[in-house]
């Protein structure tokens, strides 16, 4: 009980420090959350369509315009531990690994859920369908995804964190892996988004085992990809 | 399965603080260290001389557990060093870069990590390790607007912050100006009195000829102990 006290205070310390650091230089942030708002305006403008055929597609380009923000997100998280040298000072705490990786993922969610919020905001305003409508259940398929995505974005930017021209490197690989996501995610919202909701929980059922399936796997080998 | 860590005080034991026995590495196919092996006894203090890519570097991440060797291995107090989260505890590091998260202030990189080790009491404990280094007056200054010289001093305080029996320090007299460097010559000197295991690399021989128990040299992978340059002793310094 009290290792798994330890754990959950380091936890909170970890993510603590993140938030803070973030609060302080929001470096990369307005470019970030300005992405996110071109995103949702260049797509508005381009589709003059019926308001019908509109909720189709406003659903998966909602999710696309996610993951090339959320992309930014994930980037910058290992990226910052890096450039001052303290990823190594971070991995020689007396705290387990899998501890370190929660950390990382709980803070790379929380930014994940502020470009959404962004994302929602623009969408709702440059465009006429109602993202809205079912806010506890949308807000459930935002939460689901955004786990699954940040679960993949930090083990990979940790795999990817010591090398050179690791940006691109990211993309390549997180694009394959969060595939399932945002289709899951895209297809719930489409669901959703339907005058009679159709079978949307099936979506987010699938967004919740994908969920699962990365967090356990990323607690669990996090510390051999962090191994220099 | 989630391995814990939990605060776990170094053991009363005879063993020497730092073992290593045939430690071999090779990085992109190139060796860095071929059959090292090295016993440091408590209270010494081991200054490990080379050349640039000479792999000291190297050798300091494998005692620190960072980085798993090809062959051979590395113990901290007869307990294996690698991937033991609660060993930890027995070695502080500083490496060549400091360390310091550059938004937050000196008290609270300081207090981050006492936080880490589990200390009780985190924000006493950090104002005392500012004292200690003499930069109580800059607690609140952010880490990243203070001196080299200041932020070495700090990344110190964070190494040696739960008081470990072990000290690793990367190259620790790197762009500190005269006073900086007196100071840390005069703390290190300070740490061998209170029988702390040091040791560090350097490129400065008449230096460590002045603060070391014992010199050691890097050269083509093999560790030499300078006291003794003997062929026979070019690649076992025990």
């Amino acid at each position: 009980m009290t290792l798994l006290l330890d754990s959950v205070r380091a936890w909170c310390w970890l993510l603590h420090k993140d938030l803070l650091r973030e609060w302080r230089a929001p470096r990369g942030w307005s470019g970030m959350l300005l992405l996110a708002v071109v995103l949702a305006a260049l797509i508005e403008m381009q589709l003059e369509l019926p308001r019908e055929l509109k909720r189709g597609l406003v659903a998966g380009l909602f999710w696309l315009a996610a993951f090339f923000a959320g992309t930014l997100a994930l980037e910058r998280s290992f990226a910052a531990e890096r450039e001052c040298g303290c990823w190594s000072a971070l991995l020689l705490y007396p705290v387990a690994p899998g501890t370190i990786f929660l950390a990382k993922l709980t803070a790379n969610f929380l930014a994940l859920c502020l470009v959404d919020a962004v994302l929602v905001a623009a969408f709702t305003i440059f465009s006429d369908v109602p993202l809205l409508t079912r806010p506890a259940a949308f807000a459930g398929i935002l939460l689901l995804a955004n786990l699954g995505f940040a679960s993949v974005g930090t083990l990979l930017g940790a795999l990817t964190s010591g090398i050179q021209q690791r940006g691109s490197l990211l993309v390549l690989l997180l694009l394959p892996l969060v595939s399932p996501v945002i289709l899951s995610a895209a297809q719930a919202t489409r669901l959703l988004l339907a005058d009679s909701p159709g079978d949307w929980q099936r979506w987010a059922q699938l967004l919740a085992v994908f969920a699962v399936v990365f967090v356990s796997l990323g607690t669990l080998v996090f510390e051999f990809l962090t191994e220099d | 399965m989630l391995r814990l860590a939990r605060f776990d005080a170094p053991p009363e034991t005879d063993a020497a603080p730092l073992s290593v026995r045939g430690l071999s590495c090779a990085l992109s196919g190139r060796t860095i260290l071929r059959d090292v092996s090295l016993t440091i006894t408590a209270g010494e203090a081991v200054a490990i001389l080379g050349a640039n890519g000479s792999g000291k570097t190297t050798l300091l991440k494998c005692l620190t557990g960072r980085l798993r060797p090809n062959a051979g291995e590395v113990r901290w107090f007869d307990r294996p060093a690698h991937r033991t989260p609660s060993a930890r505890h027995s070695i502080g590091f500083a490496g060549h870069d400091v360390a310091l998260y550059p938004e937050l202030t000196a008290r609270e990189n300081l207090v981050f990590a006492a936080r880490m080790h589990g200390l009780p009491d985190p924000d006493r404990i950090a104002d005392e390790a500012l004292r200690r280094v003499g930069l109580e007056r800059h607690a609140g200054q952010f880490a990243g607007r203070l001196s080299r010289g200041m932020q070495q001093r700090v990344a110190i305080a964070r190494a040696v912050i739960h008081a470990p029996p072990i000290v690793i320090l990367d190259e620790p007299f790197t762009s500190l100006d005269a006073d900086g460097r007196q100071w840390l010559e005069d703390w290190l000197n300070g740490q061998r009195i209170r029988n702390r295991t040091l040791v560090w690399t350097s490129h400065d021989d008449a230096q460590t000829r002045r603060l070391a128990t014992r010199q050691l040299e890097l050269h083509n992978g093999d560790l030499i102990d300078l006291a003794h340059p003997l062929p026979a002793n070019r690649r076992r310094c025990a």
